[in-house]
C-alpha cells in the first residue's frame, strides 16, 4: 500500500509485556493507532525477550495504521548484563555497585552504535561509560 | 487509575542515562523524542516514503517522558530525579538544561480512547467504510457498507491513495471479472470489488502483517469470504492471466510491477494503480506505455494520483 509516514514514536517499553497502560497509551493514543493491535503484535514479536526493556519505533502512515522495529537494549540494561547486576546505584556518587571494563564498554557501545545517533565509536563509548558511572558502575581499564 | 507524567529536557548524549533514572524510580517504559532520531530516520524495509517536512518532530535537544501510577509518590521521588539528573555532567554528560516537568494525566481507558478518531467514511456514492465496532446503517439504496478493523496494514479507507483506488474500481468493474489485488495492506480493496461483483480475487502482499490483517478483515465482511489472501512480491512467480489487477502501492513499486501486470491481464483487461505522487505521475504513465498499455484516464485528489489504463485488445 502507498504509505507515507505521519508520525514517529519511540518507546522503551517491557519486551512481552507491554499493556495500553502509559507510556504505551498516552504516546499511540494521540496517534489514533489501533493500542491493543500494537500491543498483541509487540508482545507477539518480543516474547522471547520477556521482561527486557526494548526500544521500538512506531511509524504512523497518514490513515494511522502502523509499523514499528524493535532496537538493541537500552545502555544501561546491556550494562547491567555485563555487570551481572540486578540494578544500578541510587547513590552512584558515593555507593559504587558494579564494575565494567572499557573492553565490555567498547562492546556495548558498538553493538548500539546504530541506534545511538553518535558521530563516531569514541563518542558512543562516552555515552556509554557516562551512562555506567551515572549507574553507579566503576568503569576500569 | 491516576497518572503523573515526568518528562526531562536534554541532550542526544544523555538519553540514556536519564531513561534509566526515570526507570529505576519506577517508571514502567518511557517515552523519547530525540531529535537526532529524526535527523537520521530512513525510510522502511517496504519503501515507505519519509519526508520530515511533514513529519512534527523536535529540531534540537531531546524530551524523556515517563508516567508513574498513583502507587508511586510523586513529590517524594521528584527530588532524587532532579538531582540524579543534574549530577550527569560528573560523569561526563551533558545533561542541559536538564530541566524537570510534571504533568497530571486524565484516567483515560486507554484500550478504547483512540477508537474516537475513527468514524464511518462515504467513500463512493456505492461504498462507506466503517470501523468494525460502530453499528452503521446505510443512508441510501445501493450503499454498501465495508466493515475493517483498523490496525498494522495501510487502507482504512480514509486516504486519498485508498479513495483513489475504489473510485477507479467503480468505474471499470461492470460484474463477473477476475482479479489481483497487488500490496492489499488491509484488504479494503478486494472487500470493495466484491461488493462491485468482481467474482474471483486474489490479494497478494510483501508484508506477512499485512496478509493477516487483510484475511481478518476479509473475514468480517461476508461478501469477501472466497478472496484468497496470500504471501507474494508483486506478482513474481504468477502467470495466470486476469481480468483486472489493482495496485495501491508507491510510484517506486508500480515500475517493476508493469511488466507483470502486462503479463497476467487479458486483452482489454484493465490495470488500476494509485498510491503515485504527483511529481512520479509522468514516470509511471511513461512506463506503462512504454509497455503497450493504453492510459483511460488519470486521477487525482490532494498530492495523489491514480491511474486507469487497458491492455489493448487485437482490433484496437
Amino acid at each position: 500500500m502507498a504509505k507515507k509516514v505521519a508520525n514517529v514514536v519511540k518507546l522503551q517499553i517491557p519486551a512481552g509485556k507491554a499493556t495500553p497502560a502509559p507510556p504505551v497509551g498516552p504516546a499511540l493514543g494521540q496517534a489514533g493507532i489501533n493500542i491493543m493491535g500494537f500491543t498483541k503484535e509487540f508482545n507477539a514479536r518480543t516474547a522471547d525477550q520477556a521482561g527486557m526493556i526494548i526500544p521500538v519505533v512506531i511509524s504512523v502512515y497518514e490513515d494511522r495504521s502502523f509499523d514499528f522495529i524493535t532496537k538493541t537494549p537500552p545502555a544501561a540494561v546491556l550494562l547491567k548484563k555485563a555487570a551481572g547486576v540486578e540494578s544500578g546505584s541510587g547513590e552512584p556518587n558515593t555507593k559504587k555497585v558494579a564494575t565494567v571494563t572499557k573492553d565490555q564498554v567498547k562492546q556495548i557501545a558498538e553493538t548500539k552504535m546504530q541506534d545511538l545517533n553518535a558521530a563516531d565509536v569514541e563518542a558512543a563509548m562516552r555515552m556509554i561509560e557516562g551512562t555506567a558511572r551515572s549507574m553507579g558502575f566503576t568503569v576500569e581499564g | 487509575m491516576e497518572w503523573t507524567e515526568v518528562s526531562v529536557l536534554t541532550t542526544n548524549e544523555a538519553v540514556e542515562a536519564v531513561s534509566n533514572i526515570l526507570q529505576e524510580a519506577g517508571a514502567s517504559g518511557v517515552k523519547i523524542d530525540d531529535a537526532a532520531d529524526y535527523a537520521n530516520l530512513k525510510a522502511g524495509k517496504f519503501g515507505e516514503i519519509v519526508d520530515l517536512e511533514t513529519i512534527p518532530h523536535r529540531t534540537t535537544g531531546a524530551l524523556i517522558t515517563a508516567y508513574y501510577p498513583e502507587t508511586v509518590f510523586v513529590p517524594e521521588i521528584l527530588p532524587t530525579i532532579k538531582q540524579r539528573v543534574n549530577e550527569l555532567s560528573q560523569f561526563g554528560l551533558d545533561p542541559k538544561p536538564g530541566t524537570v516537568t510534571t504533568k497530571a494525566v486524565d484516567d483515560v481507558s486507554w484500550a478504547t480512547a483512540w477508537q474516537k478518531y475513527y468514524h464511518p467514511v462515504r467513500v463512493t456514492r456505492y461504498l462507506t467504510v466503517t470501523p468494525s465496532w460502530e453499528n452503521y446503517q446505510p443512508v441510501q439504496t445501493g450503499e454498501n457498507v465495508i466493515r475493517l478493523d483498523p490496525g498494522m496494514a495501510f487502507g482504512t479507507g480514509t486516504h486519498p491513495t485508498t479513495r483513489l483506488s475504489m473510485t477507479a474500481l467503480e468505474m471499470v468493474v461492470r460484474g463477473g471479472e477476475s482479479m489481483y489485488d497487488v500490496g492489499t495492506g488491509s484488504g479494503v480493496l478486494s472487500i470493495a470489488a466484491k461488493y462491485m461483483g468482481v467474482k474471483d480475487i486474489t490479494a497478494f502482499d510483501l508484508d506477512e502483517v499485512a496478509v493477516r490483517s487483510a484475511k481478518t478483515n476479509l473475514d468480517l465482511n461476508p461478501i469477501a469470504k472466497d478472496v484468497v489472501a496470500k504471501p507474494n512480491d508483486l506478482l513474481k512467480g504468477i502467470h495466470q492471466p486476469v481480468n483486472l489487477v489493482v495496485a495501491n502501492i508507491l510510484a517506486e513499486i508500480i515500475l517493476p510491477l508493469v511488466p507483470q501486470a502486462w503479463e497476467n491481464l487479458t486483452d482489454g483487461g484493465y490495470f488500476l494503480t494509485s498510491g503515485i505522487i504527483a511529481d512520479k505521475l509522468d514516470e509511471v504513465v511513461a512506463a506503462q506505455e512504454k509497455q503497450g498499455f493504453i492510459i483511460d484516464n488519470i486521477l487525482q485528489m490532494k498530492d495523489w494520483r491514480g491511474v486507469i489504463a487497458h491492455k489493448p485488445t487485437e482490433d484496437e
